[in-house]
């Protein structure tokens, strides 16, 4: 399989370079023969990377440990499943995945270009050829998946204990699937500019493949945030840690151009704007594949390997001269052919939104190289970790939570005062009314309730334009589900990113919940005994441990209880009296008014050969708090060290997931033809003009 | 009542022309403020302790907390942050206590004096700096909007014929947009294919 394997990648490699030549003569002798050949070229490269992966996997499937790559991340006794986790786990399998990812995509979207782009493809293909010939040199010189070890092993190291996940399957190749994917809006643009084709055919498939690689690499996100929460053991789910900064940047850009690419679209405004946007997300992302892959930066999950570092560092400084060498050189043909009208516009709104965007990225950017600032600046080590990150970016995104509630309100070109105020009063009211409710409810912290009242206002005024329009639809004859539908269906970009909106606003909850109002107290159990936190009681019940030849696994049976707290006033008092929000007790007798609720049952495992240790936490969920138990330890007197916390609101945070992913599809699913009708009354106007963005 | 104090911040005209801007700042300044309203002895020692934990690092891991570090000396130091807390003193005293035995890398944000310093105000530069060129960039595009005309021939590099054109089919639009605005609303998609012939 290694040598059918190297085979690949050289012909993967040959055929890229031949594809970037091929282009960039052919359209410059005017030999359309060898641009179609060059065209063709890169399609065979998919061919190549689906030849090289294929055998990377096959040499998995049959622990062909003579590959090191397959025994560094592989043994025996692995469940077959995770082969295809294992395929990327490391750097030189990753790398392969990334091109054969890039060039599936870059043949679809070659595939389905529109014809009007003609002119401008062959630098398209150029520049993903371009890219794609990067990796498949890398793949060759530096880090061949492929290489042979000596001496041949009797079993391989097995793969990292903590991807042995079911979010592993989607998580990695979706985040590194997105980061790649920047590639094609990114070539789409570029070669439009190229070849000075300067009208906007370049804008709908750059939309719709900007929003395809946001939605992939934002799923992607929360599925890794899904899995750290449920395997890392330390009860959060993100951590500002650079390898999740570097994803988050490019995605903040790309949020950015998806929406200001409707202003393109709809008002031929914003170009310089839009092709700026592309190029720094696409630099972002080799920024991004740079910091990964021996980037200066410390990180718990990279793949460390220094000599690829200057590599990937070189490339990103192409990428960063030729994208703005290009935006200079063409910019000013690039100027918009109108003109804003009012502050008071869907255009404001959008460029607001942009800054707002471009701001935390910048922020981030700013906090990941504070640290390497710092040390060549004045010789001092410091470190910027999520709790710099929490509190510099916190406002900023609560901003954009913010416009997202006001910018949609307003109209395209101009909208008057009158309207805006009549739109604006019920979500303001509704806001007063949380903020009031919460303080009549005894919530503490003035972030917090600023945060909901927040939240409620922006999922107030969504909710306002689809009453709006719906009920305008229902005044017509459709009844309430059918009247929603058509106004859904109406405009599908406009309100699939109402539905997207609604996802963050869920997201958004779950982590005001989890930042502001998080209970957390430690103890250690024996057998039989109870540990106490706020209304619920953790008794120990069992234990039971298996070994096998990679690791030694040992997990507890718990009990939840919901107690009344009065049964045990002494005890919370004692404890409260000591500073501690929860307690252990020896004496695990029921009491008046304790209630099973569930069964949890936390794991621990240590991992020999890595000598690393992964935990499953046990997670008892419900909509309103996560009861999240850590295993830490098992300890020598057969004790259990348990790190419990309440995690108000972390359901929201999964619970964004579908709907994120179903309003992206909405968004993206091509747009019927437009029925016309006409207006009545004001009303109807207004919802007509909302419905349609 | 609540929900009518917005309507006076944004109310008269003059102010009208800036309702983000104006939200946004007093939201920040209210955040600011909310923040400052937070007080350790709100706080049961076990809770100062798990947030201690979460601004301090651990010695030996890649970019994790104390907290979020099974490592036996994060473990030890959680321990550690406790006993002190117990003893009374305040967080601040905390991290000083871990800065002169580990150095400044010890704390999970830089602290806000000198140097580290820069590293909290840049924050507040780039929020404040991408609104404010936000707004110009608006301000400036209404402005050659009124004075379109002039600005399309004395831009540097632009080829005049064709944007004189373009200007005056966009203006054209806008007028059209204005005058049916009233009658269809601004529904219907918009045929971007004559910008492209204006402007290709």
């Amino acid at each position: 399989m290694a040598d059918l394997g190297v085979m690949a990648i050289l012909l993967g490699m040959a055929l890229s370079a031949y594809s970037v030549i091929g282009s960039v003569i052919g359209v410059k002798i005017e030999m359309p023969a060898l641009v179609v050949s060059a065209r063709r070229a890169l399609y065979m490269t998919m061919v190549a990377a689906f030849v090289a992966s294929g055998a990377l996997i096959a040499a998995f499937v049959q622990n062909e440990f003579a590959i090191k790559y397959v025994a560094e991340h592989s043994n025996s006794v692995m469940d077959r499943a995770f082969v295809w986790v294992a395929f990327y786990s490391g750097n030189e399998g990753s790398l392969l995945y990334i091109v054969l990812a890039l060039s599936i995509m870059s043949a679809i979207a070659i595939w389905f270009a529109p014809k009007r782009m003609e002119r401008s493809m062959p630098w398209t293909i150029a520049i993903l050829a371009f890219v794609q010939l990067f990796y498949f040199f890398v793949l060759v010189f530096f880090a061949s998946p492929f290489e042979l070890i000596d001496i041949i092993p009797e079993d391989g190291r097995g793969i990292n204990p903590l991807l042995t996940h079911p979010g592993m399957f989607s998580h990695p190749p979706m985040l590194m699937g997105g980061l790649i994917a920047i590639t094609i809006p990114f070539a789409f643009a570029s070669g439009a500019l190229i070849s000075g084709n300067y009208a906007d055919d370049w804008v709908d498939v750059a939309r719709v493949s900007a929003i395809l690689a946001w939605g992939v690499l934002g799923a992607g996100m929360l599925i890794g945030a899904w899995w750290a929460y449920t395997i890392l053991g330390w009860g959060g789910y993100w951590g500002w840690d650079p390898i999740e900064n570097v994803a988050l940047m490019p995605w903040l850009v790309l949020t950015a151009f998806i929406h200001s690419i409707m202003v393109q679209k709809r008002r031929g405004m914003f170009r310089m704007w839009n092709v700026a946007l592309l190029n720094i997300a696409f630099v972002l992302a080799q920024l991004g594949m740079f910091i990964n892959r021996g980037g200066p930066v410390v990180s718990v999950h990279s793949f460390a390997s220094s000599t690829l570092g200057i590599i990937f560092l070189s490339f990103m400084l192409l990428s960063l001269l030729f994208a703005f060498g290009l935006f200079l050189w063409r910019m000013p043909q690039l100027k918009s052919n109108r003109a804003m009208e009012s502050f008071m516009s869907r255009e404001a709104a959008f460029l607001v939104n942009n800054f707002l965007f471009l701001a935390v990225m910048a922020v981030t950017l700013w906090g990941v190289v504070f640290p390497l600032f710092s040390d060549l600046a004045r010789d001092v080590s410091v470190s910027v970790s999520a709790h710099y990150f929490d509190r510099a970016n916190g406002p900023i995104l609560l901003g954009i939570v913010l416009m997202m509630g006001v910018g949609p309100l307003l109209p395209w070109r101009k909208s008057s005062a009158r309207s805006l105020k009549r739109w604006l009063a019920w979500p303001l009211i509704f806001a007063a009314l949380t903020v009031i409710v919460l303080v009549a409810l005894g919530v503490k912290r003035p972030i917090a309730i600023l945060s909901f009242g927040v939240v409620a206002f922006t999922a107030a005024s969504i909710m306002e334009e689809w009453w709006r329009g719906t009920a305008a639809r229902h005044r017509s004859g459709d009844n309430w589900a059918m009247a929603w539908w058509r106004l859904v269906n109406g405009n599908r970009p406009r309100h699939g990113g109402y539905i997207v909106h609604l996802s963050i606003l869920m997201l958004g909850l779950g982590i005001i919940g989890t930042n502001f109002y998080q209970q957390r107290t430690d103890g250690a159990l024996a057998l039989g005994e109870s540990l106490v936190i706020d209304n619920y009681r953790i008794e120990y019940i069992d234990s039971d441990s298996s070994s096998r030849s990679d690791r030694i696994a040992q997990w507890a049976d718990m009990s939840i209880y919901r107690i009344d707290p009065a049964d045990y006033a002494d005890e919370i008092s004692f404890a409260r009296a000591q500073g501690s929000d929860g307690f252990t007790l020896k004496d695990s007798t029921r009491r008046p008014n304790d209630r099973l609720i569930g069964q949890i049952q936390p794991w621990h495992g240590f991992y020999t050969d890595f000598n690393m240790v992964s935990v499953r936490s046990g997670i008892r969920s419900t909509i309103v708090e996560d009861l999240y138990v850590i295993p830490r330890d098992f300890l020598a007197d057969g004790r259990i060290s348990l790190a419990v916390s309440i995690n108000p609101l972390a359901w929201w945070l999964w619970a964004s997931g579908p709907f994120f992913i179903l309003g992206t599809m909405v968004a993206l699913w091509p747009q019927p033809v437009l029925e016309r009708r006409p207006a009545r009354s004001e009303n109807k106007i207004r919802a007509m003009a909302t419905g349609d963005l | 009542m609540a929900s009518r104090l917005p309507f006076i911040l944004i109310g008269p005209r003059a102010l009208l022309a800036k309702p983000a801007a104006i939200l946004l700042v007093s939201m920040t300044i209210a955040i600011f403020a909310a923040t400052g309203c937070i007080r350790e002895d709100d706080l049961t020692l076990e809770q100062r302790s798990h947030q201690l934990a979460g601004q301090l690092m651990c010695p030996v891991c890649d970019a994790q907390t104390i907290d979020g570090s099974n490592a036996q000396i994060a473990q030890d130091m959680r321990v550690k942050v406790r006993e002190l807390l117990d003893t009374g003193i305040t967080n601040a005293e905390i991290k000083e206590y871990f800065v002169t035995r580990y150095g400044q890398e010890i704390l999970a944000a830089p602290g806000g004096s000198g140097f580290n310093l820069i590293a909290w105000i840049v924050p507040f530069f780039i929020t404040f700096g991408g609104i404010g060129i936000a707004l110009l960039t608006i301000r400036n595009l209404r402005r050659s909007n009124a004075r379109s005309a002039e600005l399309a021939g004395g831009g540097p590099g632009v080829t005049t014929g064709q944007n004189d054109l373009a200007e005056y089919l966009a203006q054209v639009d806008i007028d059209l947009g204005i005058s049916s605005s009233s009658a269809s609303g601004v529904a219907g998609p918009e045929k971007p294919k004559s910008n492209d012939e204006a402007g290709s």
